[in-house]
């Protein structure tokens, strides 16, 4: 359970992080 | 106190140098600034051009308040002056948000999350951390959601473990 768990959660650790931090970018791109 | 051409000019520098913080941040900082001058020239109790440049002497330049709020990030200082000096030329273009280390450290958060587990999305945390692009802050927000979501799957298994501990060996085999 816990390595499927880590199967799903590693990738949507990284890819929410990624979100957020570009996020942030572009929007004080735009300011 | 903003009549003053010196003071003017000084916060106008500050505002320039303080590209890399976030609005908010850097909207606190001119605030700060401006207090701490005014209330310096109130003790002083004199407004005279002479005071004044003590008072801003006293500050520093511009570029290293504002190195000191980027956490003294390696070459924050340098990029800062940098950005100063170019913020002088009218016509200098904003310094473009992404560099080679940002696209890197996304790479590594995102494809590297699913080809490196672990490794990837941590290496990309430290890249995140050496950038000057983002505010302490959001680095902080950045590792909070990668480290919660790396360690939930721990926590959920000893949750599951621990009512299991006293449950007779193989005997749920049989």
């Amino acid at each position: 359970v816990t390595v499927s768990l880590w199967i799903v959660l590693i990738p949507l650790a990284g890819i929410l992080a990624a979100v957020f931090l570009v996020a942030m970018l572009v929007r004080r791109q735009r300011r | 106190m903003d009549t003053d051409p010196l003071v003017r000019d000084y916060l106008g520098r500050l505002q320039a140098a303080a590209w890399p913080l976030s609005t908010d941040r850097r909207d606190e900082l001119l605030g700060e600034v401006r207090e701490h001058i005014e209330s310096a020239l109130g003790t002083a109790g004199r407004r005279d051009e002479v005071t004044v440049r003590n008072v801003l002497e006293r500050l520093g330049p511009p570029e290293e308040i504002v190195a000191a709020e980027v956490d003294g990030e390696p070459g924050a200082a340098a990029s800062v002056q940098g950005a100063a000096s170019a913020a002088v030329v009218p016509a200098a273009a904003p310094a473009p948000a992404w560099g080679a280390l940002e696209v890197i450290a996304i790479i590594l958060l995102t494809a590297g999350a699913v080809f490196l587990p672990f490794v990837g999305p941590i290496a990309g945390l430290g890249l995140v951390w050496l950038s000057t692009r983002w505010t302490t802050r959001e680095k902080v927000i950045a590792s909070v959601i990668v480290l919660v979501l790396l360690v939930l799957p721990l926590i959920l298994l000893f949750a599951v473990d621990v009512p299991s501990v006293g449950y007779p060996l193989g005997g749920s085999a049989s």
